[in-house]
């Protein structure tokens, strides 16, 4: 008990000594830790959300601010496909189609290619056709939408004309034509108009996609006629063909043109991406649940550890020191528990804008009395006890008694309260940012919920957009309130169960 | 008594009044609004309207003046023109104030009745699966977001897209049915889903905290003693053990409303209640200043008020704090 012994004598006591104690102690703590199953699952789970917060990076390829329209808005996940009614799901699908020669001609030689070359050389006025022809087979259901990427060149031209044509040709031989190089999107191909082009060396690349109002009027559509221009292409399963038409022209005796075709890109946004689909923008969901536990984890510890030093520190003083200094603080605390929390929460998040630091500042201000109360009636008895009492009497200063004695005494109880803040805090960011009048900068399991709440997921039941983040939030709050509940059984001996 | 509820009450008045003050910092002092903006000159209002309001709160007079005068309209309950509805504030203000005191009581007193049962039963066969029970829904409702519960209720069914058994928000078909008999029972149909949320996401920690007390009650001697006379289990429970738990129970109960209330913010929001907590977030949202402020004040007199009844309570049940407190 070397509690007893005199100020001056502990100063030359080794250190080691309290080291001991306190691995002893510790020791003692975990031994009792270790038959609570319910404390031991709740570790289990937090240490899976710290690998999840840490290793975000490498669990998900994309970045959550930066991921967008990686797939249609609010698709599936990607695993429903293993129900039979999903089965035939498009998932996001790029094609990148290979040339080949469909119908080649004398004057043409053409080089096969990533980049296919074609050269023409015609002699004599006259007009070639070549086409080039690529293939790929769908077979989903109908998407909502595509998009088309094709890029070309011409370099010298040299008394010749061309034009191209994209088509695209569906398995029942309907085809569409996507793109013409005269008209580019903007109307539709009369037969009257020649098809020719002279102007050398430009790159052209010519991106669309199925809602593009051009590419409809080009095909002869209407809106209010159908639904969806990918509907109608891509209503059928089997083999798809992209042609290219290219015509040249000899303007004089010796002409020469060189036309440079990338390989086309079909891109289908799928209707089932990833783990946990995508939100309303095509952002993948999954990406966005694993780095909110970053945040989560973040303003829960910290706000949790603020508020228990403060909380820790006033307890301690004003429960030692008793008094003015006690009176004072109490009556703080008093005032401090009457504010209504989440009202003036929210009214500052509006005013200043919410933020990570906001809401650690605030919940520190506003919880520390809870903690500093529970603290200063367990000083209030220790600073009765023997071997303060003695320390007091052999001239030990306040400091040393409450750093040395005092707060080790009362840690353990700081602790669980420390434990137990932290799923408040976790939920209480997670509130703010689901009313969301100012969203956090961060991602957060709360703005995801807002998200789902406000854009869409009630109407489309987007389940795998509602459930995930919630359960997330739920499943790391009653972590803590599993490890708080561990350790306040064995610090506070009134709840220790009577066996 | 006299003087100890006296001091009570003037405690409770300048804890209130520090409060108002801090509002008072909040909203016309460090906050970035321009208060003349903030608080009178919105063009939904009549220009004798804004002339009013800017009188009102001293808009034009120095900020020791205006302070002033905002502690003197606040205690008096003089809280200007919303500018969204156009009507003094304190007459949106009490109609909304019935409509979250009925959805708070009625889920209150349901929270207790399941609480109370569930914890009793719990205590009265220890190590049971009732007990077990007991204690993991207690440790559930420490974890779980009433929100989210609440999201996820209305999501499977109040969604037109999936299962559409109840309403997904607001108090009354509207307009209202005119027939009482009609309107009661639209009243009762829309309250389903909100109170149902509300005792799923807490009843588990009402019944953890009977349960608690209960184990602690029934190991006295009172209780020993009751059995061994002979009197049934049925009335030792209730009437001995639980009739022991209920003053910190009662002081639970009151200690909590202020919470609950504010809690009722997201319930309103989510189902669409027109309470204080949703016009709270409605005003706040659109700078309805006025409104804002007059709502900070009520939730803070609600949460000293709270405090102040727990006081009283306590030095009913217990003379020893009364005695405590005057010397």
């Amino acid at each position: 008990m070397w509690e007893f012994v005199g100020e001056g004598f502990v100063k030359f006591l080794p250190s080691k000594v309290t080291r001991k104690e306190y691995v002893r102690k510790l020791k003692g703590f975990w031994e009792d830790y270790r038959r609570n199953k319910i404390g031991l699952a709740g570790i289990a789970i937090l240490t899976m959300f710290i690998l999840v917060a840490l290793l975000a990076p490498w669990l998900t390829p994309y970045h959550p601010t930066q991921s967008k329209y990686l797939a249609e808005s609010l698709a599936m996940p990607e695993w429903v496909t293993v129900l039979p009614q999903f089965s035939d799901v498009p998932p996001t699908t790029e094609i990148l189609a290979h040339w080949n020669i469909k119908n080649g001609s004398d004057f043409v030689n053409v080089e096969l290619g990533n980049e296919t070359i074609i050269r023409y050389s015609g002699i004599g006025i006259q007009k070639t056709d070549i086409y080039l022809q690529s293939t790929f087979l769908y077979s989903y259901i109908s998407p909502k939408t595509f998009k088309y990427k094709f890029e070309w060149s011409s370099f010298s031209c040299y008394q010749a004309g061309y034009s191209l044509e994209l088509i695209l040709v569906t398995p029942i031989e309907q085809s569409f034509s996507l793109y013409d190089s005269y008209y580019g999107l903007k109307v539709k191909k009369s037969q009257d108009v020649p098809l020719l082009r002279k102007e050398t060396g430009s790159t052209r690349r010519v991106t669309a996609d199925s809602w593009d109002l051009r590419l409809w009027d080009r095909l002869g559509w209407h809106r209010t006629n159908y639904p969806t221009l990918a509907g109608q292409v891509f209503n059928n399963k089997g083999e798809y063909h992209i042609l290219l038409h290219v015509v040249f022209e000899t303007l004089t005796s010796d002409a020469t043109c060189e036309v440079i075709v990338k390989e086309p890109q079909i891109i289908i946004p799928g209707l089932v991406h990833g783990l946990l689909g995508t939100d309303q923008y095509g952002g993948d969901l999954f990406c966005q649940l694993v780095y909110s536990t970053q945040a989560s984890l973040m303003i829960g510890l910290f706000a949790a550890l603020s508020t228990t030093v403060i909380g820790l520190i006033v307890g301690v003083v004003s429960g030692y020191a008793g008094g003015a200094i006690d009176e004072s603080f109490m009556r703080i605390a008093d005032v401090a528990l009457c504010i209504p929390m989440l009202p003036i929460l929210i009214t500052l998040a509006v005013l200043f804008g919410a933020s990570m630091y906001l809401i650690v500042l605030l919940l520190s201000i506003l919880w520390w009395p809870g903690i500093a109360r529970i603290i200063r009636s367990r000083v209030l008895s220790l600073r009765e006890t023997a071997f303060v009492v003695s320390a007091r009497a052999v001239g030990a200063s306040r400091s040393h008694i409450m750093l040395k004695h005092i707060i080790p005494n009362v840690l353990p109880l700081a602790f669980a309260a420390l434990v137990l803040t932290v799923p408040s805090a976790i939920v209480t960011e997670a509130v703010i940012s689901f009313i969301g009048i100012t969203p956090l900068a961060v991602p957060t399991w709360g703005k995801m919920l807002h998200y789902a709440f406000h854009a869409g997921a009630f109407q489309r039941f987007a389940w795998w957009w509602i459930v995930p983040p919630g359960l997330a939030l739920m499943i790391l709050a009653l972590a803590f309130v599993f490890i708080g509940h561990a350790v306040d059984e064995i610090v506070n001996p009134k709840l220790r169960r009577r066996r | 008594m006299k003087g100890y509820l006296a001091r009570k009450i003037i405690y409770a008045l300048i804890i209130l009044y520090v409060i108002s003050s801090l509002n008072f910092v909040i909203f016309q002092v460090i906050s970035p609004l321009d208060p003349a903006k903030a608080f009178a000159r919105n063009p939904m209002l009549s220009v004798e309207h804004q002339e009013a309001m800017a009188r009102l709160w001293g808009l034009d007079q120095p900020l020791s003046a205006r302070y002033v005068k905002y502690i003197i309209n606040m205690f008096t309950l003089n809280f200007g023109i919303s500018f969204m509805k156009q009507t003094p504030v304190i007459e949106e203000m009490l109609p909304r104030l019935r409509n979250t005191l009925l959805l708070l009581s009625l889920s209150l007193t349901f929270n207790v009745l399941v609480g109370v049962s569930i914890g009793v039963l719990a205590a009265s066969r220890r190590g049971t699966k009732v007990d077990a029970f007991a204690m993991s829904a207690g440790l559930f409702t420490w974890g779980a977001p009433i929100f989210y519960i609440q999201l996820l209720f209305v999501f499977f069914l109040a969604n037109p897209s999936f299962l559409m058994l109840f309403p997904r928000g607001g108090m009354t078909t509207l307009p209202p049915p005119e027939d009482p008999i009609t309107y009661i029972s639209d009243l009762a149909y829309h309250m389903v889903l909100p109170l149902i949320t509300l005792v799923v996401a807490q009843f588990g920690w009402w019944a953890m905290y009977i349960r608690n007390m209960m184990l602690d009650a029934l190991t006295e001697d009172y209780v020993n003693t009751a059995r061994a006379v002979g009197i049934s289990e049925r009335k030792v429970l209730f009437g001995h053990a639980f009739r022991a738990t209920l003053p910190p129970f009662v002081t639970m109960v009151v200690l909590i409303i202020p919470t609950l209330l504010m809690g009722g913010i997201l319930t309103e929001y989510i189902f669409s209640w027109p309470g204080t907590g949703q016009w709270f977030l409605y005003s706040v949202e659109n700078g309805d200043y006025p409104a804002a402020q007059a709502l900070l004040f009520l939730y803070a007199v609600l949460m000293v008020g709270g405090n102040f009844a727990v006081d009283l309570i306590y030095g009913f049940l217990d003379p020893r704090i009364r005695v405590g407190v005057r010397r």
